[in-house]
């Protein structure tokens, strides 16, 4: 019914080694490598996924982690509608980080950006590793400050994709008539005719599958 | 508005990046850098001169021992100019400046003696340790050449202790490796330590054919020309660079173009020490290498397992130690993973030092300022040499950066094969940074007509995935011509980037990087600042404003001390806490009473105590976190909190109590906070108020009640008898210390039941003058200090009504105090000398409204005489316009510093820097022996007559 193709421009931040560009891999290529390369400044990826009847691409925009590198993020928060800001639940001082974070992203970023607290690396704790921030504190600072959260393993795929859901279904999916009247926070729509070139599965989130 | 105006303020340590980046260098700086040779490298004296360099091993003397006759042999004879240094001698011809470089470490020095030559010329025989020698014949004055020689035998001397180090050395070498095993056909040589490769393979697989045909080329070389630290670089050296390295030797030719082989030498054993004295310590940048290692090429195999990780952690991590300025970078873990397939450990931590340093400065500091340059400098040059490419990456709005940062922070590294990075590595250490604008300028430009059909980012981004997954293909695959054919897209690449971007030279990457500089610079301030600021503990007193005028203070504070220190801590130590605190608080600039021995200490004491509470962290230092959340209490609007902290610096326990000793340095800490106002040096509200009700007096009595407001204009000539105001004040304060210090031990509690407390009567009297005053209280501290028999403590609610008694002390801690932190005080930034102390009584003669208050109060209760005002509303109104009038008097001066900050305009004079042949391999037409003006074939002689031994300048045994 809907004949747009809907773009949301996402940013992922959080510390180094947090597993930023795992999540995108898992989410892009459901895929995962066991020793990833630092992300040097930024990557670049696209998907499309089908939310309902619409089809979104995400524009992903994968930051580096380390602190130094920080003041590259906001070329690429510029503009962006939505950001997940990731931390290890095994490493606590990830979890400070990403506190400054979200301070940052609600100082600088457009003002309707959409922020998912994002907890990666559950499944260290499932094989018996240690949790070292609890989920009731990332709840209460999601709470505080008006963040989705979930905890995900780039790992196993677990809670990865719904990730990029909840942050469809927050982003307002405008109908076309609809786009003008939108501010921040907005949808702009590109026609149909972009190719994309660096999402591999095509497919819907829907339908690839979690292999945990 | 003010807030913008601080926005762009700078951030003082961004200055000081601004210096290193100053192309104004010294000719000594400059010389440096050209031929990378170490830091302490000065040029102690320089000569013009011929030089021929003779190989051992050259054809040569191969010539000469086959005849063994009279028959003089010729040598190639170059002009030029000849250095010295202290570990040094090199030679620079004249002709292009890469026709004969010679380098030798004078270590390496054998023997030098005085040739026979003609009767006027005025030569050296040098003999290094391998045999090769150079004949240098000077030009120019005699006894200048003569100077030369004694310097250089001083140096020569000085070296000996090295030249006996120089077989150690010499084993790590694989080009000596080579001419002793081939040459002398020594035995069991123990081959050099090598880098992972040897183990795991080089990238990219060679053959052994065409390796052994490369390093055949380079034996050849050596043989002619010379080694490691006594070789001679010219054209052909660039060329069989450019040809490739073969992987074998790759680590002594990185180390020879860059320089770090001189550091390894003359650092012998530094790397390893650094290694065993931090062994097993832990930092930030430990912990993020740790991350890393694992995260390193982690497709070469080498780097999954323990040896190649273990490698990798001891390089990043003993850099770490060496320059913690720099600390760790991620890319740090990439370039030294790619070094260490090829050199060892100690190579490759010296040769991280050189590239960190001198090839791609700023890259990996703390703030990336070089990485943001570079980029900014690149994008220019894309704008320049390919606008349309430039137009349609604006009008999509490309984040180029994106491809193109990971280029030039990794190297290379991460975006193509590593056989091809490599290559692109073996010229990069041969010319320096401008190779990876060439490179990176090639790969748009070759991909320029798909680039330009793209119109996302995702796009853009998969071309040049693909194209450097192409590069072994075939660039012309549909030619018919086969040789055209077999050109790889690589070899294009070299070529676009080498002949099209030849236009690319160091000086003009320095100029453009020194065009932008300014503009990074202060987007990094801006950003740093505003991220620290925005981490700052909340304040309750402190305003937004007030906060971002602490941190200009701060790090200009720092940065002040940095200079003469050399460290790059943002944290804070005590004597500059000093210097940070006389900026802007009235009791801690510097006075004339800073000459007195026993203030000095007093003054000490205070900080101290302030500086220790301060020190959150217990580290002996503070943060820029420790000293906002210190002076948000500092200046605390409620008297009772206060006293109270005041209180809380001497009572190191924290029980509320103070022992006798204590309470004599509390009374001391007092007498050091109120000096400004003790010597008159500033007027409290007291002594104003007394002196606005002095001039309102006087106007009322000349001009009788009949006198209305808007009549007043205060008389610009109004004399005021400051002596008078002064004396009276310093009367007060004196009199509050020795109060204080008197009722503290009259209510202080006994610790023990004691008897009586023997003090010397002190007779309150009225009339005793200050002197008097000023004895009776050192009187007291004697006593009290002499009588350790009776401890007596003193509790903090007596404390504060021992304050609250005395109207002075109580103002002080009302507003006094606070009002003497100029938190507000924009700090000049070129930081100029203490400022002319200002008349105590500017701030009242400049404005009158005070006074026309004070005069209207009196017209207006004429019948009451010594009018009472409300010491509430009259302080406040003081307050207000003392304020306003500081403000707009710093204002103005910081105006005036403001044109210097931004003075960027001064133009340094553009490096000339050689144009270098714009040959490529294939097309490099070295320049033929025959027709080469450069060099002349001239005969001379290698030998020494043997009857003038007594002329042997200088010989090792
Ligand atoms: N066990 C586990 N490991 C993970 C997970 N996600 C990532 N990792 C690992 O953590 C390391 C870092 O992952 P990256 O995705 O590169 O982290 P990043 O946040 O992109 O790091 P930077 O690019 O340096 O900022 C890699 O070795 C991953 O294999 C996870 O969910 N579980
Ligand atoms: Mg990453």
């Amino acid at each position: 019914m809907n004949s747009g193709i809907t773009s949301i421009k996402l940013v992922l931040l959080g510390e180094a080694a947090v597993g930023k560009s795992s999540i995108v891999l898992r989410f892009v290529s459901n895929d995962f490598t066991e020793n990833k390369e630092p992300t040097i400044g930024a990557a670049f990826l696209t998907q499309r996924v089908n939310i309902g009847e619409q089809t979104v691409k995400f524009e992903i925009w994968d930051t580096a982690g380390q602190e130094r590198f920080a003041s590259l993020a906001p070329m690429y928060y510029r503009n962006a509608q939505a950001a997940l800001v990731v931390y290890d639940i095994t490493k606590p001082q990830s979890f400070i980080k990403a506190r400054h974070w979200v301070k940052e992203l609600h100082e600088q970023a457009s003002k309707g950006i959409i922020i998912a607290l994002v907890g990666n690396k559950v499944d260290i704790v499932s094989s018996g590793g240690e949790r070292k921030v609890a989920r009731e504190e990332a709840e209460k600072l999601a709470e505080e400050e008006g963040l989705l959260f979930f905890e995900t393993s780039a790992k196993t795929g677990e809670n990865v994709n719904e990730v990029f859901l909840g942050i469809g279904e927050k982003i307002p999916l405008g109908r076309p008539d609809e786009q003008s009247g939108l501010q921040n926070g907005g949808v702009r729509i590109t026609d149909d005719q972009r190719i994309d070139l660096a999402s591999t599965g095509s497919g819907a989130v829907a339908a690839s599958g979690c292999n945990c | 508005m003010s807030f913008f105006e601080s926005l762009r303020q700078k951030a003082p340590f961004l200055d000081r990046i601004a210096e290193n980046f100053t192309p104004a260098i010294t000719r000594d700086e400059k010389f440096k850098l050209e031929y990378k040779l170490p830091a302490d490298e000065n040029i102690l004296d320089d000569t013009n001169a011929d030089l021929s360099f003779v190989s051992a091993f050259g054809k040569l003397k191969e010539l000469q021992k086959v005849k063994n006759t009279n028959e003089q042999a010729m040598a190639y004879v170059y002009s030029g100019k000849l250095f010295l240094t202290p570990h040094y001698l090199l030679f620079r011809d004249s002709f292009d400046h890469s026709s004969c470089i010679m380098v030798v470490n004078l270590s390496a020095v054998k023997r030098v003696e005085r040739a026979t030559s003609t009767a006027y010329a005025f030569s050296l025989l040098v003999t290094l340790y391998s045999g090769s020698q150079i004949v240098i014949q000077f030009i120019g004055l005699r006894y200048r050449s003569e100077q030369f020689c004694a310097q250089m035998k001083l140096r020569l001397k000085d070296n000996v202790p090295n030249a006996k180090e120089l077989p150690e050395f010499l084993a790590s070498c694989y080009s000596e490796f080579l001419l002793r095993k081939n040459l002398l056909r020594i035995k069991d040589i123990t081959v050099p330590p090598a880098g992972l490769g040897q183990l795991y393979k080089y990238p990219g697989n060679p053959t052994v054919a065409k390796e052994k045909a490369k390093l055949r080329l380079w034996f050849n070389y050596f043989k002619e020309h010379g080694a490691n630290i006594g070789i001679v670089k010219n054209h052909e050296f660039q060329k069989l660079i450019r040809i490739g390295v073969p992987n074998r030797l790759r680590s002594e030719i990185w180390e020879l173009c860059c320089g770090s082989i001189y550091l390894r030498q003359a650092h012998r054993g530094e790397y390893e020490r650094i290694l065993k004295d931090n062994e097993g310590k832990s930092s930030q940048a430990v912990e993020e290498i740790e991350k890393d290692l694992k995260r390193s090429l982690p497709e070469y195999s080498a780097y999954q397992k323990e040896e190649g990780i273990q490698r990798l952690r001891n390089v990043l991590t003993a850099y770490s130690w060496k320059n913690p300025d720099v600390g760790y970078c991620q890319a740090m873990n990439i370039v030294v993973a790619g070094l260490l397939i090829y050199m060892t450990e100690e190579q490759a931590f010296w040769c991280l030092s050189n590239i960190c340093d001198i090839y791609v400065p700023g890259y990996y500091s703390k703030t990336m300022y070089g990485t943001l340059l570079d980029q900014k400098v690149f994008e220019a040059f894309v704008k320049e040499k390919m606008p349309v490419l430039w137009e349609h990456i604006v009008k999509y709005d490309i984040q180029m950066s994106v491809v193109s940062l990971p280029w030039f922070l990794s190297l290379f590294f991460t975006s193509m094969p590593l056989e091809y990075a490599f290559r692109i590595m073996d010229i990069f250490f041969l010319y320096g940074s401008k190779t990876l604008f060439q490179v990176s300028l090639a790969i748009l430009k070759v991909n320029g007509d798909d680039l330009l059909e793209v119109e996302d980012d995702g796009m853009f981004i998969a071309i040049l995935k693909n194209y450097f997954h192409t590069l072994s293909d075939s660039a012309h695959p549909d030619s018919s011509d086969i040789k055209y054919r077999q050109i790889t897209k690589f070899q294009e690449l070299l070529v676009t980037a080498f002949k099209e971007f030849n236009v690319i030279t160091e000086s003009i990457v320095a100029q453009e990087r020194n065009r932008f500089q300014k503009s990074i610079f202060q987007d990094i301030e801006t950003f740093v600042k505003r991220t620290q600021l925005r981490h700052m503990p909340k304040t309750f007193n402190l305003s937004q404003e007030q906060l971002s005028n602490i941190y200009d203070i701060f790090y200009q504070s720092i940065e002040s001390h940095k200079i003469s220190m050399g460290t790059g801590s943002s944290n804070m130590e005590f004597e500059i806490f000093i210097q940070f605190l006389s900026k802007f608080c009235d009791w801690s600039k510097p006075s004339e009473t800073d000459n007195d021995p026993s203030f000095r200490k007093q003054k000490r004491g205070f900080l101290k105590r302030l500086f220790k509470k301060w020190d959150s962290s217990r580290i002996g230092e503070l943060t820029l976190y420790d000293v906002v959340s210190g002076l948000d209490k500092l200046i605390t609007q409620d008297l009772l909190e206060s006293i109270n902290f005041f209180f809380s610096l001497y009572d190191e326990d924290d029980d509320n109590e103070l022992l006798r000793e204590e309470v004599l340095q509390i009374s001391e800490g007092l007498l050091f906070l109120t000096e400004p106002w003790k010597t008159g040096r500033y007027v409290d509200e007291l002594t104003k108020k007394s002196i606005e009700n002095g001039i309102a007096e006087s106007i009322v009595k000349e001009n009788g009640s009949a006198i209305t407001v808007e009549q007043i204009s205060l008389p610009s000539g109004v004399t005021v008898d400051e002596e008078k105001y002064k004396s009276e004040q310093t009367e007060r304060y004196l009199e509050a210390a020795s109060n204080f210090l008197q009722r503290s031990f009259e209510y202080a509690k006994p610790l023990e039941l004691s008897e009586e407390i023997n003090l010397i009567d002190l007779s309150d009297d009225e009339d005793t003058d200050s002197g008097t005053k000023q004895k009776n209280y050192e009187a007291m501290m004697a006593n009290a200090a002499l009588d350790p028999t009776h401890p007596k403590v003193l509790d903090l609610a007596t404390f504060r009504m021992i304050i609250l008694a005395d109207e002075t002390y109580e103002l002080f801690f009302t507003s006094t105090f606070r009002n003497s932190i100029h938190v507000d005080e924009q700090v000049d930034p070129s930081e100029g000398k203490e400022k002319a102390l200002r008349n105590m009584f500017d701030g009242i003669i400049a404005d009158g409204k005070r006074v026309a208050e004070e005069v209207r109060r009196r017209v207006d209760s004429v019948a009451t005489k010594g009018s009472i005002a409300s010491s509430e509303s009259n302080s406040q109104t003081l307050n207000g316009s003392s304020t306003t009038s500081g403000t707009s008097h710093i204002s103005a001066s910081k105006d005036d510093r403001m044109d210097d900050v931004d003075d960027f305009t001064t133009e340094h004079p553009n490096e000339q820097e050689e144009l270098l042949s714009t040959s490529w391999i294939e097309m490099d037409s070295a320049p033929d022996p025959s027709t080469n003006q450069n060099r002349t074939l001239r005969a001379i002689s290698a030998e020494t007559s043997s009857d003038q031994k007594d002329l042997i300048e200088f010989e090792t045994n």
